[in-house]
């Protein structure tokens, strides 16, 4: 089940833009255009994070892409990042970009990995059409999740995002904005192939070669944002537990349950709204998303986020409430499925408060507390959860967070 | 002559004030508030005439870019730069290239066909048109 060696067609991409990247930054200077911006610019940014709960029942992770996360004692692995952009302008309308993250991944290094690696062509000011590596963007702030400087919390709420494991797409995205007056109307579609790793267990799953295709319509009115979205996702691979069922289960039981929960060939649809207030010193967020899950490996949920943070001079204490919950499926065929099954069920509530402190220029410390309240049978965002898990639990993070 | 030193201080705080401004040949007359809000953080990125917007900042130790996001959107520079900092990060856009003095700013804005910046009212010349006054 494990892929790691395989070079395939995203893989080869991924080592065109390497060398890509490779070339941009051996042969290129920083320098000026006429009295123009640098035609080549190299930016980063990181966090610095430590996280421990009050539960030993249970993993505490960032997202569940990572294998291994937090518990009474504090880990700095879960929240702590490393990201460099390279920018290249070819020509007014021409741009290339690569950018490299380094976080906590699926084989419990921190490995760099490609997180962006696109040529932009803009047609006309409006228009941007881009090809290559892409971060996804299936919830409104979905594709900046790894940059800390840029929101208010320490992490994006978990609540939210954790039926969202996957980064980014092998593919193309067009965005379009329309004025509307002096409002604004803009749209994306976009589409590709998935890659990577989803740390499950011991195992990883492969989520190479899944395709995924979504758009979002945005309207901004003065200060106010609203978005819309959808986005398709089609598994080409099953989840790695063909073992487990065949060690657990005599033969006729054990080909059924693989084809029950089988997830190569499903579709799963999100379906997002948010609402966006920044004016002043308020910042106000609300989003609520509905996915759709094809297989019977996963559940149906529906999550969301309310988020409130008012400045004070160079502090803005924030507070926020966030929610999932999925539907559990009837036919759980035995109970080796049914454990399986259960793997996949979320119900929790959290509370949010916490502070940003804007402590010099592009560097930002804060400190939040989460108070997870659930039932004991929410383990999906979780990792080495055990029997004594009572679904409630308070977490403490610090990060301090930096662009450059 | 009382009354003339306080009239003299009142006109001089006027003509400290920022005002947005953009290159005489631009075409562009007036602009509005929500307009000029979507043309500095990159949102809409042409005029209404078509012209390609090419707006200009300033670096953060200068005091005008402080008093220009305080006047324009409320906002501290550190909310401006993590809004920069998301648009960069996620491939969309690069800020607004940065002026080290307000005669650079002037320069650059002089130089673009959709050259569009900000400036104290006393700095604006005939190279310039006045679209939008900032209330402090």
């Amino acid at each position: 089940m494990l892929d790691a060696g395989n070079i395939s067609k995203p893989g080869l991409i991924h080592r065109v833009f390497s060398c890509l990247a490779g070339a941009l930054l051996i042969g290129l200077a920083q320098h000026s255009l006429a009295d123009d911006a640098p035609a080549f610019m190299l930016q980063g940014f990181g966090t610095l994070g430590a996280v421990r709960t009050t539960s030993n029942e249970v993993e505490f992770v960032r997202d569940l892409s990572q294998p291994r996360g937090a518990s009474q004692n504090w880990d700095a692995r879960v929240d702590s990042i490393l990201g460099l952009q390279a920018n290249w302008r070819i020509s007014p309308q021409l741009e290339a970009v690569v950018q490299a993250v380094s976080r906590y991944r699926y084989d419990r290094t921190f490995t760099p990995e490609l997180s962006w690696a696109y040529l932009k062509y803009e047609p006309s000011p409006n228009l941007s059409l881009r090809a290559g590596r892409l971060g996804t963007e299936f919830f409104m702030m979905a594709d900046s999740r790894l940059v800390g400087y840029s929101f208010l919390t320490v992490r994006p709420p978990g609540d939210f995002f954790w039926s969202l494991p996957f980064y980014n797409i092998d593919g193309a995205d067009a965005a379009l904005t329309v004025p509307v007056g002096d409002h604004l109307l803009r749209g994306k579609l976009f589409y590709g192939i998935s890659h990577g790793q989803i740390a499950l267990a011991q195992k990883q799953w492969n989520i190479d070669g899944s395709e995924m295709a979504g758009g979002y319509v945005d309207y901004q009115a003065g200060a106010w944002l609203f978005r819309a979205s959808y986005a398709n996702l089609r598994f080409k691979h099953d989840l790695p537990i063909e073992d487990v069922l065949q060690s657990y289960l005599p033969q006729p039981f054990a080909a059924q349950a693989i084809e029950h929960l089988g997830t190569g060939n499903t579709r799963s649809h999100y379906y997002s709204l948010g609402a966006i207030y920044d004016s002043g010193p308020w910042q106000l967020q609300l989003m609520l998303n509905h996915c759709d899950q094809g297989s019977n490996a996963f559940e149906s949920s529906d999550a969301g986020y309310v988020l409130a943070g008012y400045r004070i001079g160079s502090v803005t204490p924030f507070l926020g409430y966030s929610w999932a919950s999925s539907e559990t499926r009837g036919n759980t065929l035995n109970p080796v499925v049914a454990m399986i099954m259960a793997d996949a069920h979320v119900d929790q509530k959290t509370s949010i408060v916490g502070a940003r402190w804007d402590l010099l220029r592009n560097i930002a410390l804060k400190a939040q507390w989460d108070g997870i309240r659930g039932e004991p049978t929410s383990i999906f965002p979780y990792r080495q959860e055990t029997a004594g898990w009572s679904g409630k639990m308070d977490v403490f993070s610090l990060t301090m967070d930096f662009v450059f | 002559m009382f009354v003339g030193i306080v009239l003299l201080l009142a006109t001089a705080e006027v003509w400290a004030e920022l005002v947005v401004v953009v290159n005489a040949r631009s075409g562009v007359a007036a602009m509005s508030r929500n307009e000029v809000i979507n043309i500095f953080f990159g949102r809409n990125r042409q005029f209404f005439n078509g012209i390609e917007a090419q707006p200009v900042d300033l670096v953060d130790s200068h005091p005008d870019r402080g008093r220009f996001y305080s006047a324009l959107v409320g906002k501290d520079l550190a909310d401006i730069n993590a809004y920069w900092s998301r648009q960069v990060f996620s491939g969309r856009l690069q800020s607004p290239p940065k002026m080290r003095t307000s005669e650079e700013a002037l320069k650059w804005i002089v130089s673009q066909p959709g050259g569009i910046g900000f400036i104290e009212l006393a700095k604006a010349d005939a190279r310039v048109r006045v679209v939008y006054e900032l209330q402090p």
